[in-house]
């Protein structure tokens, strides 16, 4: 042992001890049972329909983008539920334990958590919204969209992209079992030095918190590496820069973003476990440690992650405006350099998380100044989707009322941003329960355009739409919910509330806190709603099938190929003539082309690797947060010894027959016609798919500012 | 000790524009402390924030209405606008949507730089500017501790845990410190939020204009106490601050190196405890800085944060003062 640990500690458990099981805490030993109870069930009903071959053959060993981006999505949507539970509890606790008279009960003197435990919690929620939650859920949309989008096949490395969900689902695993044995780090999100040093938080809790940062961390990076090598390498004959969907290039940015800052989180995290595992003194705040210098490290990733969350946002709202306003996108250039340009100054504001600190006032002023810089770029985009709808004929539907909210949001966001990236403002508002509306004003914009999303992009990943009425009724509840919840905390912060009170000392709070607290209540309206939203969708599918386009109105590549998307994507690699290719297809006629021929395809074989690679990744990250040293170490050699052993495998892939694909093919397209009776979904063969269309209008370009509308009206 | 006084008329123009917000709490005490400061520090901050708000509100508004306006002409069915399919494209309106966030932010930016350096916490150019050379500012020393607040008062060699009291229209000049984990220096009304460090200096400065008890909090997490880790500003006249000066001059209690450290481990105010202290070990300040850099740590027990009610059982039993 480098350094001294609390607590006992044996060669074989390391840190372990029955102790650590909370069976003794009123809240967690009953979740754990009711865990334990529907895990046991879960499997069960698996063992009984006999699905295991199934659920290991089509889901935890596919490579197909798609279904790992409905994985990456249900892990999502999973942690965006256990986030919210966390959010309820913490507002629970500050509604009621307000001014020395309030009760306690739990062991606490005011209210049902204790301080610790509160702590807990409110670390817990950050770090699983932002990345459990916001990151699986958009890195989901982008794995499963990008290569439709750009007229790929697949991912250009299927096993890695198969290897970033199983690490990142691993972090999951490894902060949910956080719950249950031991503690997790009571010390925000981000972390603080010094007082994630061991003499401050001598339990398990920052290791889990390190830990499951390390692993999310390097799963989105070698996401993102995917991503990018997908959209520089993979397109479709014709799909140029400049016709590239704008989701595409959402996409990209925000890669270039996580391919260059996760790193810088990875090493923060590394040091951060020298100082703890080593008794290094990286960043203590004695022996030469620089306690800022975390701060500085973690922010210099931790900006740009912001906006590796909010660029996605941005491409899914640019996707769906113009597909319900029956206009092409107004200013595709503008988009795509404000796109680029927020990227590139997400480097260059991190210190604005601590204006507090005590920098000098040119440090504060250079990152003011260049944290306003975001507001144009932001405010071009804004103004852009206004225009996408003016001169527009605007559907309603619940997709774009989701993305509307998400431009009201954006609104918000910005105004308060503006004002906290003026230092004079912040020193008033930073650390204060106006900092924390602020950024789930922004937050929410991606949860928006995520639920957005999920409506707009479902019918083509499973071939049915989802339920209009329970969809707008979802959004109505949740919208009222943000209304009753970030309003009064908006009002809360100019009173002078700082954040991650356990207990509320002014009582003249109260009446805001519980407004929120009723907030709360409707925001699991909400959840139910969805709930609701996909059982009656599900039960409702045959009659909300929808063909090829499911909208009617939709523009980009995806909307070309059949509902639900094919593992193949493609049966034969369509040609792009246009930037918005299918508007152009339908404008020319060609909606319903077919390919005149099929040839062999080469396809990805299933592995079993990423997935055994993402359980040791787990044990590791177990291992390490107990310093159950012989595990760590059988893990590790395990892990680089399967990473060898595969990379000289290698997988020569399969090869799918012309004959074969032709059947899957004309069955696709005859259930494609009997959707609407047959009449109006002719297939057409002919030339059109795959090669280029001269005799038809030519499309815009990167340089071209128009249009290819513009061109055949 | 506590003084009363009525707001100042003077700020009148502020709740005037205040007033849609204001409203909402009638006229029972203003609770928006940002809203309502009563030092010059504060009423700097809410000077940025209302141009801020203002220019920023009126993009935000407007482009608002013109979202609802486009909502409203252009819905499909309603033939309230003409539909243009292939519109995508104008160069005015390019201009227009670059411009307007690049002019706004070139404006904004020019009053983020100059608000920076008013308030510039180790030179505020809005209190120093206007000192007179006879002027007597106050020194305080803040050490934070895990989880209290002490205020030591150089000039008179003595100190205060948890009460900060400082005489009125004077500058009063901070350092600031802390002994184990980092929070922040927060008082809502009187000066804005400043990070205090174990090994590290930092300084702030306050000029009140009004007397009367404002809240002082602890407004970064710093661990379990940080609930508790509140303390009341009292500003008084020049009479009754040398009055209270004389009063805490006459404790019994006295704070030396040894002393302090023992002060300074763990300990979760929820009595709201304040302690005089007449005399304090000279260079106490920089001692602490030096003992933790060189090393010191004040560490957490494991297990003090598990059970609250049983750890104050055993921290009122220890009788600690």
């Amino acid at each position: 042992m480098l350094v001294d640990l609390a607590g006992g500690w044996n060669p074989l458990v390391g840190r372990l001890a029955w102790s650590q099981i909370p069976y003794d805490n009123p809240i967690l030993a009953p979740l754990f049972v009711a865990v334990v109870l529907g895990a046991l069930m879960l499997l069960g009903l698996i063992t009984y329909y006999g699905k295991w071959t199934y659920l290991w053959r089509e889901w935890l060993t596919t490579v197909d983008h798609k279904k790992l981006g409905i994985m990456y999505i249900i892990i999502g949507l999973v942690m965006l539920f256990r986030g919210f539970i966390d959010g309820l509890m913490i507002r629970t606790q500050q509604a009621w334990a307000v001014g020395s008279q309030s009760s306690g009960v739990f062991g606490a003197l005011h209210g049902y958590l204790t301080p610790f435990h509160f702590g807990q919690i409110y670390s817990a929620h950050g770090l699983i919204m932002i990345l459990l939650a916001a990151t699986p859920l958009l890195v989901g949309f982008m794995n499963i969209i990008v290569p439709i989008q750009i007229g790929a096949r697949d991912m250009a490395y299927p096993y890695l992209n198969a290897l970033g969900l199983w690490l990142t689902a691993a972090a999951g695993a490894l902060i949910m079992i956080s719950l249950f044995i031991g503690d997790f780090a009571h010390n925000g999100w981000f972390g603080y030095a010094p007082i994630f040093e061991l003499q401050y938080s001598p339990g398990v809790g920052v290791d889990y918190w390190m830990w499951t940062l390390q692993l999310v961390a390097l799963g989105t990076t070698l996401g993102g590496i995917n991503i990018l090598s997908t959209i520089i390498k993979m397109r479709a004959p014709g799909m140029t820069w400049g016709r590239l969907p704008i989701f595409v290039w959402a996409s990209l940015s925000a890669n270039v973003i996580a391919l260059t800052s996760f790193p810088a989180l990875q090493v923060a995290l590394a040091l951060v476990a020298a100082d703890r595992y080593l008794g290094a003194h990286f960043f203590t705040a004695g022996l030469g440690g620089n306690l800022m210098l975390y701060t500085n490290l973690f922010w210099i990733w931790g900006h740009p992650e912001v906006y590796f969350v909010i660029l996605p946002a941005f491409g899914m709202m640019s996707e769906i405006f113009p597909t319900f306003s029956e206009k092409p996108l107004f200013g595709y250039v503008t988009m795509v350099l404000a796109s680029i340009a927020i990227a590139g100054v997400s480097w260059l504001v991190w210190l604005h998380h601590f204006f507090t600190m005590g920098a000098g006032p040119y440090v504060n002023s250079a990152f003011s100044v260049a944290t306003m810089l975001v507001g144009i770029p932001t405010g071009v985009k804004v103004f852009n989707w206004a225009f996408t709808m003016y001169r527009g004929r605007l559907t309603f539907n619940a997709a774009m009322l989701w993305a509307i909210g998400a431009l009201f949001l954006l609104l918000i966001g910005g105004l308060t941003g503006m004002m906290l990236a003026i230092p004079a403002i912040n020193y008033m508002v930073h650390n204060s329960v106006f900092v924390v509306a602020h950024f789930h004003s922004m937050l929410m914009v991606i949860v928006y355009a995520i639920f957005a999303s999920v409506i707009y992009w479902f019918p083509k990943v499973f071939g049915f739409k989802l339920d209009e009425f329970w969809a707008k009724t979802m959004f109505w509840l949740f919208s009222a919910g943000t209304a009753l919840v970030f309003v009064p905390m908006y009002m809360l912060g100019f009173m002078g509330m700082t954040r991650r009170l356990d207990y509320v000392f002014n009582t003249a709070w109260q009446p805001y806190l519980l407004v929120m607290e009723l907030g709360i209540v409707v925001y699991m309206f909400s959840v139910f709603a969805f709930f609701a939203l996909l059982y009656v969708s599900i039960r409702d599918h045959a009659k909300n099938r929808v063909g090829a386009d499911a909208w009617g109105t939709s523009r980009s590549l995806e909307w070309i190929t059949h509902s639900p998307v094919p593992f193949y994507n493609f049966a034969v690699v369509p040609q792009i003539n246009a930037r918005d290719e299918a508007a152009w297809r339908r404008e020319n006629g060609l909606e319903h082309i077919q390919p005149d021929h099929y040839d062999d395809i080469h396809m990805p074989n299933n592995t079993g690797v990423a997935i055994i690679l993402g359980g040791l990744s787990f044990t590791l990250g177990f291992a390490l947060t107990w310093r159950i040293w012989w595990l760590c170490l059988l893990s590790l050699i395990a892990i680089i010894a399967l990473v060898i052993y595969r990379s000289f495998k290698g997988d020569p892939g399969y090869i799918l027959t012309a004959a074969e694909l032709e059947k899957m093919e004309q069955e696709a397209i005859r259930r494609a016609s009997r959707i609407d009776g047959g009449h109006h979904l002719r297939p057409v063969r002919g030339d059109g798919w795959a090669q280029e269309r001269a005799d038809l209008p030519a499309a815009g370009t990167l340089y071209g500012l128009s249009s290819p509308m513009d061109h055949h009206k | 000790m506590q003084v009363k006084w009525r707001h100042s008329l003077k700020s009148g123009w502020r709740y005037i524009a205040l007033a849609p917000i204001l409203l909402l709490d009638g006229c029972a005490g203003n609770p928006y402390w940002i809203f309502n400061p009563k030092g010059l520090m504060a009423d700097s901050d809410l000077f940025y924030l209302m141009v801020d708000v203002a220019v920023m509100g009126v993009i935000v508004g407007l482009t608002a209405l013109l979202v609802v306006w486009f909502m409203w002409r252009y819905q499909k069915g309603k033939n309230r606008g003409a539909y243009d399919p292939s519109w995508s494209h104008s160069n005015a309106i390019e201009v227009v949507v670059w411009g307007i966030p690049i002019i706004a932010v070139g404006v904004l930016s020019w009053f983020a730089v100059k608000g920076t350096f008013e308030i510039n916490p180790y030179n505020p150019t809005v209190i120093t500017k206007h000192m007179k050379p006879d002027d007597d500012p106050v020194e305080v020393d803040v050490i934070a501790t895990d989880w209290q607040w002490l205020f030591v008062y150089p000039q008179y060699h003595m100190a205060v845990a948890n009460e900060l009291v400082l005489p009125a229209r004077t500058p009063v000049f901070f350092r600031l410190t802390s002994t184990a984990v980092t929070t922040t220096f927060f008082i809502p009304q009187l000066v804005g939020m400043i990070d205090v460090m174990p090994g590290m200096r930092t300084k702030n400065a306050l000029e009140s204009s009004h007397m009367g008890s404002y809240q002082g909090i602890a407004s970064d997490y710093a661990g379990a106490g940080t609930s508790w880790m509140t303390f009341k500003t009292n500003i008084l006249s020049a009479t009754d601050y040398s009055q209270w000066v004389r009063k805490v001059q006459r404790s019994p209690v006295s704070m030396s190196y040894a002393g302090f450290n023992r002060y300074a481990d763990p300990y979760i105010n929820v009595h709201h405890k304040v302690v005089y202290f007449s005399s304090v070990q000279d260079g106490l300040f920089d001692h602490v800085i030096d003992e933790v850099m060189n090393g010191k740590t004040w560490p957490i027990p494991p297990m003090m944060t598990e059970n609250m009610v049983g750890y104050l059982q055993q921290q009122d039993a220890e009788h600690r003062d």
